[in-house]
């Protein structure tokens, strides 16, 4: 066939619709939301000031909200990459869960809390991402070897994960806190201080911990590795044609697992980062909620670092304020699920006719 | 003594098992299609919520029932919509219900009964057989809710049309060659469609059971990933419908478990056992040559 | 007396008229001013080159495709498929290139499919099959599965599932391709056979010897228009031949170039003096347990270009999918360079020197959303790494000295590679192994296949210039007449075996043809 296509001329407007999407999407959702609240009874200005006042009432409301944009993002980040393979993670609550047990763990062992320049803060931390690590590399090495779907996978190691949080911290032979009677809680013993992430601004009226430069610098080395590294262009390789990218020299299997580990890892320091920069103690279910809210911000990014960020500070701070007008104002923080729904679907939706019309 | 365990045991294991039944055979027939719907879990939660919901507003659980079939019916389109009609990635639209589903009937049973969880809803009884139920061994067979019995026929009923029937190998074979389906001038948009439709009303009976046939309430999230398991289940079953009902009823055992071995004795942790079908799903999925069985086309978007 | 369209007089009226059809994809015109119209009892034949636009007509006649342009009449009344439905229910069937079947179920199954919905009786059905089969000389086993069918047996399925329909019109494209020469016979037979109970017959093919034997008309398409008609093909094959390859300005080029290529071979046959690659009784035995290669052995010179011949499916694709390192043999091994390659990666195959074109250019060679620089690199890119960077900026400037280099016409190097032509991407890829470091062996597999005359005598030569580099070249192609111009030497294989050797001059051609057919000796 000579007659080759002659090249459409793109129309400006096509060239921003992957970025207008994302837009629209959410202000659509936010739309409905407000429509829900005012079909509940509620009024709208109470709940909005509600939403208002936890999201960025004080310091220490925005603190809350970007220590929760951060672990947001870095289960985003370790999607998108995951994702660039052509692999779908949603098990980031099982991974951050993994990673808050082993840092638990690890923060209580004697001996930790004396380690000196910072080691008693930094290995458990590096304890969680490696547990994390191995949650996903476990889910990765089923898909390499057996050919399981890693969505399947991971969502049934997330399962087991949180199972396995609850039994840790019910069990007195695990991680629960020794009972002094019948209404001791479930939880672990406190972390000791020294163990305890280091706030930016040492002062607890604004706890913003050195998650934050650490997502910085993770941004960054995601950023760089995905655009212009050999593995970020083996990584989409794997993810467009596996076939193409064997015969052209890439190892597929080491390639689809090594991202499921680092998409793990990311979930587990995610994890560690919560529990010692935020809970202080291990308690069931802390993960919960995180994992969708992650896999959300992941697909709302469609591959872009910068585009986790920006998700992951959104949802930092509408489950703030979520939590806020629940309080507040009597508007259940379920409504955040309605809404992170609706953007998944209408981005999912349009994502085949993007995909089209980009490949031109 | 031992054989009466043994026997509640059982009973209990199919008991645990209707929901599965219901939401794996449904969701059999959409991946036989080529189709997977993630989705499954989303629909039995709307399942079960319409279920307590018109069960408690009417007082009949039987009009229970059909509101639960009634709620499900747009989720179950909207499926189809997505994955037939729009191709969006079936996985992505399926959590993304999932998600919008969970917060949609936590909302409303917040606002149709308030914060109250755990109110008590008119549901179903048990309904034992007259000689059967008194057997010895299988007895608790035969003294379980009127549907498992429906269950039972319509799974007898899918496995006719899928072997006997000109429906059934159009259905196969949308599976495995969807283009082979549309040369031969089947109509393969409409055959995914019903599929996806039968999967919605299928999972929303089996939630209804949850809330209206089992516990008699409805609780946030209640299903707790029994629609994955139900997934799951098909896999491994390999995608064979008898295999899949064995694959449930293994699950419905193993969280019959949980009850039956204090009762024997034993002491585990509760966490492990709740943990039980999930890591035997892993298992399953891991040790199985299970993919070279799957239909050719699932989840490509044609 | 009814006039057609284009002027014809015509006897009867015509079962299927298509009347000024034409068929674009977006910018891209596939069809235009398509005038033709098929009768009963007759066999009519579409020829033409790949891409002429044939499928594309079968497929708006089909109702797969809806045409942009022009009207179609069946049996006198307007005719607009939306769909296979439509067609079938009209009388239309079709046999495709890719059957309409489903391997994983019988072949009762696939006959019922489409046709019966509700309660079915599989023995009725096959008994149905066993009248069909005997009227038309179809010979078919009702209960196997179509998956463990052979090619042959496969398309007579697709025949009775057409024929059980009684259709009016029955189009096959490009039936012959697949098929060994006494099947091409049975074949032929077959549609004469439907055309003489009543059916228009449309077969479309590029194969000229078929048209000799079974036409009663023939229509030429080039670049999507017709380019040449005949009611006496026999007598005026030269005619259409002409139309079909026809170039306006380049009939000239055409010829300097196959005399270039044909003096470039030497009269005395090619005698190499070192050995470039060594296959040493090499057998593949697939998952199922059927031995798709069997205990093969063979050398290829360093600057010798050695042919593979035979019918596709006879071992070349698991040969081709074994050099190129993804599939390993189950017993013997090769090497190449002096290493034993047999259990090596992709990667350590390419650094011992050893280049491969794969017969699948979409799937494995290229990935077709990278740009054509990415793919120009795809297996180095590391040669423009610093610091574990790609430096774009080289990459981009490399890409476009290797455009220039191979003649890859693209509008920059940094297009998407999917969009370009056939022709081009062959010659990218090509390119791209060419350069391969310290470059040994070339293996190209359907090197020329969908390519247009000059895409081709570019590969020609860009593979006659690596022989002369000194690469040894193995060349597998269905396409007897360019292993004889192109290699020195010809192997055939035949299911999965080396049944024969012959010099690559025409004089054996009709030898190597009876090998690939079976015939011993």
């Amino acid at each position: 066939m000579n007659a080759t296509a002659k090249s459409t001329l793109i129309p400006r407007f096509q060239t921003y619709l992957p970025i207008l999407l994302p837009i629209v999407a959410v202000a659509a959702a936010l739309v409905v939301g407000m429509a829900v609240v005012v079909a509940m009874g509620v009024p709208l200005g109470q709940a909005l000031s509600a939403f208002w006042r936890g999201a960025f009432g004080n310091a220490y409301a925005v603190s809350a909200s970007i220590n929760r944009a951060v672990v947001l993002a870095l289960v985003g980040i370790g999607f998108i990459i995951a994702s660039r393979a052509g692999l779908t993670n949603v098990g980031g609550e099982g991974q951050i869960a993994v990673g808050g047990i082993v840092a638990t763990a690890l923060c209580l062992m004697p001996g930790m809390q004396a380690m000196p320049v910072g080691l008693s803060f930094i290995l458990p931390l590096a304890g969680a991402t490696l547990a994390g690590g191995v949650w996903g590399g476990i889910a990765g090495l089923l898909r390499v070897r057996v050919g399981t779907n890693e969505v399947i996978a991971t969502l049934l190691l997330s399962f087991i994960a949180v199972w396995l949080l609850y039994w840790s911290v019910q069990s007195e032979n695990m991680l629960r806190q020794p009972m002094t009677s019948a209404a001791t809680l479930p939880e672990s013993l406190p972390i000791p201080a020294t163990t305890q992430v280091p706030l930016l601004t040492g002062s607890y009226s604004s706890p913003v911990t050195l998650g934050l430069p650490l997502l910085v610098v993770v941004a960054v080395v995601a950023a760089v590795m995905l655009r212009r590294s050999l593995y970020g262009f083996a990584l989409g390789a794997v993810g467009l044609n596996p076939v193409a990218a064997s015969r052209a020299g890439v190892s597929v299997g080491l390639t689809l697992v090594s991202s499921l580990v680092i998409a793990g890892a990311l979930g587990g320091l995610a994890g560690g980062l919560m529990l010692q920069g935020e809970q202080y103690s291990l308690k069931a279910g802390f993960s919960s909620g995180y994992g969708f809210d992650g896999l959300v911000v992941g697909l709302l990014a469609r591959g872009s670092v910068t585009g986790v960020i920006a998700g992951a500070l959104l949802f930092g701070f509408l489950r703030s304020g979520g939590i806020s007008m629940e309080m507040a104002a009597g508007v259940p923080s379920a409504l955040v699920n309605v809404l992170q729904g609706l953007i998944v679907l209408m981005i999912a939706s349009a994502a085949y006719y993007l995909d089209r019309s980009s490949s031109r | 003594m031992t054989t009466e365990l043994v026997a509640l045991f059982l009973g209990s294991s199919i008991r645990l098992a209707i929901p599965l039944f219901f939401a794996a055979t449904g969701e059999l027939v959409s991946e036989r299609a080529g189709i997977v719907n993630m989705s499954v879990e989303g629909m039995m939660l709307t399942g079960a919520f319409g279920g307590a919901v018109g069960a408690a507003l009417t007082g009949s659980p039987m009009l229970g029932l059909g509101c639960a079939v009634l709620l499900v019916l747009p989720v179950a389109i909207l499926q189809s919509v997505l994955t037939n009609t729009l191709r969006a990635n079936q996985i992505v639209t399926g959590i993304g219900i999932n998600i919008m589903a969970l917060g949609l009937t936590t909302l409303g049973y917040r606002a149709i009964f308030g914060a109250r969880s755990r109110e008590v809803i008119p549901g179903f009884d048990v309904w034992p057989l007259p000689y059967l139920g008194d057997l010895p061994l299988v007895g608790p067979l035969f003294q379980q809710i009127w549907m498992f019995y429906l269950v039972v026929i319509v799974i007898a009923i899918v496995g006719y049309v899928l072997a006997k029937t000109g429906w059934g190998i159009a259905l196969r074979a949308a599976g495995d060659d969807p283009q082979a389906v549309v040369k031969s001038g089947a109509p393969l948009l409409g055959i995914r469609h019903a599929a996806i439709l039968f999967t919605g009303v299928m999972s929303a009976l089996g939630g209804a059971f949850l809330s209206i046939g089992d516990i008699h309430t409805f609780t946030e999230g209640m299903t707790n990933g029994a629609g994955y398991l139900a997934i799951v289940a098909v896999i491994f079953g390999s995608w064979k419908l008898w295999r899949t009902v064995a694959a449930c009823l293994l699950f419905g055992a193993a969280t019959a478990l949980q009850f039956q071995l204090p009762a024997f004795g034993i002491q585990v942790p509760n966490a492990l056992l709740i943990m039980m079908p999930y890591l035997l799903a892993l298992v399953a999925v891991a040790g199985l040559a299970g993919r070279q069985a799957a239909p050719r086309a699932l989840a490509q978007p044609q | 007396m009814h006039k057609t369209v284009s002027g014809r007089s015509e006897a009867v009226l015509p079962l299927l008229a298509l009347r000024g059809i034409g068929k674009s994809f977006g910018a891209f015109e596939a069809l235009r001013d398509i005038d033709v119209s098929f009768n009963a009892h007759q066999v009519h034949c579409l020829l033409g080159e790949n891409g002429a636009g044939k499928s594309t007509l079968c497929n708006l006649v089909f109702g797969i495709h809806q045409p942009t342009a022009g009207t179609m009449e069946l049996e006198g009344r307007a005719y607009r498929p939306a769909g296979p439905r439509d067609a079938l229910a009209g009388g239309i069937a079709m046999v495709h290139q890719h059957f309409s079947l489903v391997n994983e179920l019988p072949v009762t199954d696939n006959l019922l499919l489409g046709r019966r919905f509700g309660r079915i009786d599989r023995r009725a059905e096959g008994k149905r099959l066993q009248e069909l089969a005997s009227r038309y000389g179809l010979d078919i086993v009702p209960d196997a599965l179509v998956g463990d069918l052979s090619v042959g047996q496969r398309q007579r399925v697709e025949i009775a599932k057409c024929l059980m329909s009684n259709p009016r019109v029955l189009i096959l494209d490009e039936p012959t391709a697949v098929l060994l020469p006494d099947e091409i016979s049975a074949l032929l037979g077959v549609c004469r056979q439907v055309a003489a109970s009543g059916c228009a017959v449309v077969m479309v093919t590029h194969k000229l010897a078929e048209i000799e034997r079974v036409a009663d008309r023939v229509t030429v398409l080039r670049r999507g228009r017709i380019a040449a008609y005949s009611d006496t093909p026999a007598a005026d094959i030269n005619r259409l031949v002409a139309a079909m390859i026809q170039r306006p300005q380049a009939s000239g080029d055409a010829a300097i170039g196959a005399r270039a290529i044909a003096a470039r071979k030497p009269a005395v046959p090619f005698r190499p003096k070192q050995e470039a690659m060594q296959i040493d009784g090499v057998s593949i035995v697939d998952r199922l347990g059927i031995k798709r290669l069997d205990d093969i052995t063979l050398t290829v010179g360093r600057g010798e270009i050695v042919g593979i011949a035979g019918v596709e499916g006879n071992g070349q694709s698991e040969l081709g999918a074994m050099i190129g390192g993804l599939l390993r043999p189950t017993s013997g091994r090769w090497f190449a360079s002096d290493q034993d390659l047999t259990h090596a990666s992709p990667r350590r195959i390419t650094a011992a020197g050893v280049g491969v074109v794969p017969e699948d250019r979409h799937a494995v060679a290229a990935i077709s959303k990278l740009s054509l620089a990415d793919n120009l690199y795809l297996n180095r890119m590391s040669r423009f790494t610093r610091f574990g960077l790609i430096d774009r900026g080289a990459q981009r400037r490399q890409a476009q000295d290797a455009m220039t280099k191979f003649d890859v016409r693209a509008p920059g190097p940094l297009v998407a590679f999917g969009s370009l032509s056939g022709g081009n991407q062959q010659k990218a890829v090509l390119g791209r192994e060419l350069t391969t470091p310290g470059l040994k062996v070339l293996l190209a597999a359907q090197p020329t296949r969908g390519l247009d005359i000059g895409a081709i005598e570019a590969v020609y030569g860009l593979i006659r210039d690596a022989a002369e580099a000194g690469v040894g070249v193995l060349l597998i192609s269905s396409e007897l007449d360019e292993l004889i111009s192109v290699a020195d030497r010809i192997l055939v294989f035949y299911r999965g075996r080396i049944v024969g050797e012959h010099v690559a001059r025409p004089e054996n051609s009709h030898s190597i043809g009876a090998l690939m057919s079976g015939q011993t000796a």
